[in-house]
């Protein structure tokens, strides 16, 4: 009895699929989508996090563990973003590569720079992230950072790959120029809009328009009716020019918002893949700037 | 200022570049390529003075080992501005620290991550205060329900965590009650092990079955399940002093196997004197598959042996046996998107046990089988923040032997059940505000206990992460 179940184990272990390349595990989506930029073939990409996910309330599941486990290099957004489960996969997924210090453990967010930095803190003013907002993803300045970042980790890792990552990189790096010069025309200059979570204030920033309220009245905290009510008051004023939203973050407020204020609402995808036609980076981007036309 | 410089001169560029079109092509480039090189030497000569900057600092602090914290990657012909501003140097560090250590939150060089959770209760039960302390479950324990009608603080508990160094984490686990302080949890658990092992050594709660591994304010209701409460007692195992080996082979399907060695110091299922030296052993096995995109399974045997010695099994006698407990769990669980959302549990327990049972007053041991079980099934919908819970708990479901010098005890009484509903709302992650009903007809004599709870569960600090 005991022999056949030490064969089945090994025959099982044996019969895991031999793929040669860099096993790489990303929490989100636009990380593996990136990753696959840089290491195309070479690399297998598990992606964690499915893109019509809300980020902030991912619960660790066994698969997830498992995928750790196989992980050679574990690539995450960073900045406390994923402290509900992450730490949990670190630990449980028992694999020393992807460990904090070790080469496996890729924080993209080291490569950024970071707005929304908060000193003084605390769970009174809702769900914030003291490290800074974590979702720079949408700047694609800073997605050309952790792309080279990425492109450095990989070669480092699987050296004999270096120079096809590199290269890689390189025609990323021109592609997604050309791209932004076109995304750059885009005049969003002193528009102000009003967005239901804090997801867009690198876009703002690098495209220099406004965030001038939010529906949720502290980031993760839904809208009380008295909050949603003086929005509408402050928005009959200051006639903002959209409402930003994602599909599945507080689509369903700022509708009814929008209908009551007559303010368009602005649907967004909150990572690659979570609307149709956004199914890498650059048609992310393309939809994101298209829809603020 | 330079910045600003570089900035404008791309401003004006641009501007310049979107209007005239009759400008070639080759003179933009040019223009690009000037801007460009200017911005270049600025970020090179930025980086020269972060980089001496750098230098002062790590001559500073010459023994911290913490200066491996990876450089922003700075690509010298990118239009990309200086990371760290030199005169943010005091902050810098810090904030590089809070990086690298930066997976439990923030840095945790000098204080471990530390948090409290506090559960109250209002409890209102048809039973007077002295039924409930003396409702044991006939049969099973003799141990009673540790709650009073009205007010109650079943314990303030404190959570602290931090990783030792690169090979173990620690935590620790200390439940404040008005009793005194205890110490449920502390143990080191490592992280770098190859091919998938791991130890755990310490106090901790073990992973037999389910519910023994959570603590009491993770339980989707305010009371352990019956079988629990009748084979372990009102905490289930509890923290047990041992170690614990796990492996996680890499194989297509998730699949843990572990074995633990512990002290017994469970005063239902062993006792602290049943041995002198570890005499409770378990083995697990623990398994998942995703049964649809938003579906997860699972499922796993164990079981949980050892040498019994204690008082609180039957009134006024001491069992004295060897005890096998044999455990199955099962849960599924559907997440559709983050405003839904259901979980159903159902969990089996089969005690043997063989030995004798000595009545204190007569010191008289006569023979003692056991061979009892007890299953629970729950549901929990979660619908936005609240959530709704059903469970049916019950006792001698296949088996309901005990021999005491062979001759089956307690032949009548109706079989042991509690039905339980729930209603949670969760103002946010941590806020946990239930209402519980409670029909318990579990100690086959006597009246039923029918008992409301509101509960009140609040967490404060760095708090680890739950298991699946």
């Amino acid at each position: 009895m005991r022999k056949l179940v030490l064969s089945l184990i090994m025959s099982l272990a044996l019969a895991s699929p031999a793929f040669a390349g860099l096993n790489v595990v990303a929490t989100l989506p636009w990380i593996g989508s990136l990753a696959k930029e840089i290491g195309k073939d070479k690399i297998s990409v598990t992606t964690l996090v499915k893109p019509s996910q809300d980020p902030h309330m991912v619960e660790a599941k066994p698969s997830m563990i498992l995928a750790g486990r196989k992980a050679d290099i574990l690539m995450y957004d960073g900045l406390d973003l994923e402290i509900g489960y992450l730490p949990l996969i670190l630990e449980s997924s028992r694999n020393p590569k992807i460990v904090p210090g070790k080469p496996g453990n890729f924080d993209c967010s080291r490569f950024v720079n970071v707005i929304e930095k908060h000193t003084a803190v605390d769970r009174s003013m809702g769900d914030v992230h003291p490290l800074g907002n974590p979702h720079y993803h949408f700047s694609p300045s800073n997605i050309l950072r952790v792309a080279e970042g990425m492109t450095n980790a990989l070669a480092d890792l699987d050296r004999g790959n270096a120079d096809y990552y590199r290269a890689n990189f390189k025609s990323f790096a021109a592609k997604w120029k050309e791209r932004q010069n076109q995304w750059q025309h885009i005049n969003l200059r002193g528009k102000k809009f009003v967005a239901y979570h804090h997801f867009f204030e690198y876009l703002a920033a690098e495209y220099g328009f406004r965030i001038t309220e939010y529906v949720e009245p502290k980031p993760g905290i839904p809208p009380s009716a008295a909050h949603i009510e003086r929005l509408i008051e402050d928005m009959k004023a200051s006639k903002p020019s959209g409402i930003l939203v994602t599909p599945s973050i507080g689509l369903k407020e700022a509708e009814s918002l929008g209908a009551k204020t007559g303010v368009k609402v602005i649907v967004l995808p909150q990572d690659v893949g979570s609307m149709k036609g956004t199914d890498d980076l650059f048609s992310f981007m393309d939809k994101v700037i298209s829809s603020l036309r | 200022m330079r910045q600003l410089t570089c900035f404008l001169s791309v401003a004006i560029f641009c501007m310049f570049s979107t209007s005239a079109f009759a400008k070639s092509v080759e003179e933009r480039l040019n223009a690009l390529e000037n801007t460009l090189k200017s911005q270049a030497k600025t970020i090179e000569e930025q980086q020269k003075v972060i980089d001496s900057l750098k230098e002062e600092i790590a001559k500073q602090k010459s023994q911290e080992p913490l200066q491996k914290s990876p450089e922003p990657q700075q690509a010298s012909q990118e239009p990309a501005q200086p990371i760290e501003e030199p005169q943010q140097k005091a902050q810098e560090e810090s904030s590089l620290s809070a990086k690298v250590s930066g997976f439990f939150g923030g840095s945790v060089l000098s204080n471990p991550n530390i948090s409290l959770v506090l559960d109250t209760y209002y409890n209102a039960s048809t039973l007077k205060n002295n039924d409930l302390q003396n409702r044991g479950i006939s049969g099973y324990t003799t141990q009673g329900l540790d709650q009073r009608n009205g007010f109650n603080l079943r314990e303030a508990e404190f959570f602290i965590f931090a990783p030792v160094d690169p090979y173990f984490n620690l935590y620790a686990n200390i439940p404040i009650t008005t009793n005194g302080i205890s110490i449920e949890e502390a143990y080191a658990v490592t992280t770098s092990l190859p091919e998938g092992f791991q130890v755990k050594g310490g106090r901790f709660k073990s992973n037999f079955s389910r519910l023994d591994a959570q603590h009491p304010h993770a339980w989707d209701f305010f009371d352990i399940a019956l079988p629990y409460r009748a084979f372990l007692g009102n905490e289930g195992l509890g923290g047990e002093n041992g170690v614990q080996l796990t492996w996680l082979p890499s194989l297509p399907v998730y699949t843990l196997l572990g074995a633990e060695v512990l002290q017994g110091e469970n005063d239902l299922l062993f006792g602290q004197d049943a041995r002198s030296g570890p005499h409770a052993f378990t083995f697990f096995a623990k398994s998942s598959f995703e049964t649809s995109d938003n579906s997860t399974f699972y499922f796993g045997p164990s079981v949980l042996f050892g040498t019994t010695k204690n008082t609180n099994i039957a009134p006024g006698s001491e069992v004295d046996a060897s005890s096998a407990l044999y455990g199955m769990e099962a849960v599924w669980k559907w997440k559709p998107s983050r405003d839904e959302g259901l979980t159903l549990q159902s969990e089996y327990l089969l005690l043997d046990q063989n030995g004798s049972i000595t009545s204190l007053g007569t010191l008289n041991p006569n023979s003692l089988q056991r061979r009892q079980d007890g299953f629970y099934l729950q549901g929990i919908y979660q619908l936005g923040r609240w959530r709704f819970g059903a469970r049916y708990d019950m006792l001698a479901l296949f088996a309901d032997t005990f021999k005491q010098a062979g001759v089956q005890q307690q032949p009548s009484g109706s079989t042991p059940w509690r039905a339980t509903g729930a209603i949670e709302f969760n103002p946010s992650e941590f806020t946990r505000i239930r209402l519980q009903y409670n029909h318990d007809a579990s100690s086959r004599f006597g009246s039923n206990n029918d008992q409301a709870i509101l509960q009140f569960l609040f967490g404060i600090g760095a708090h680890a992460a739950h298991n699946f």
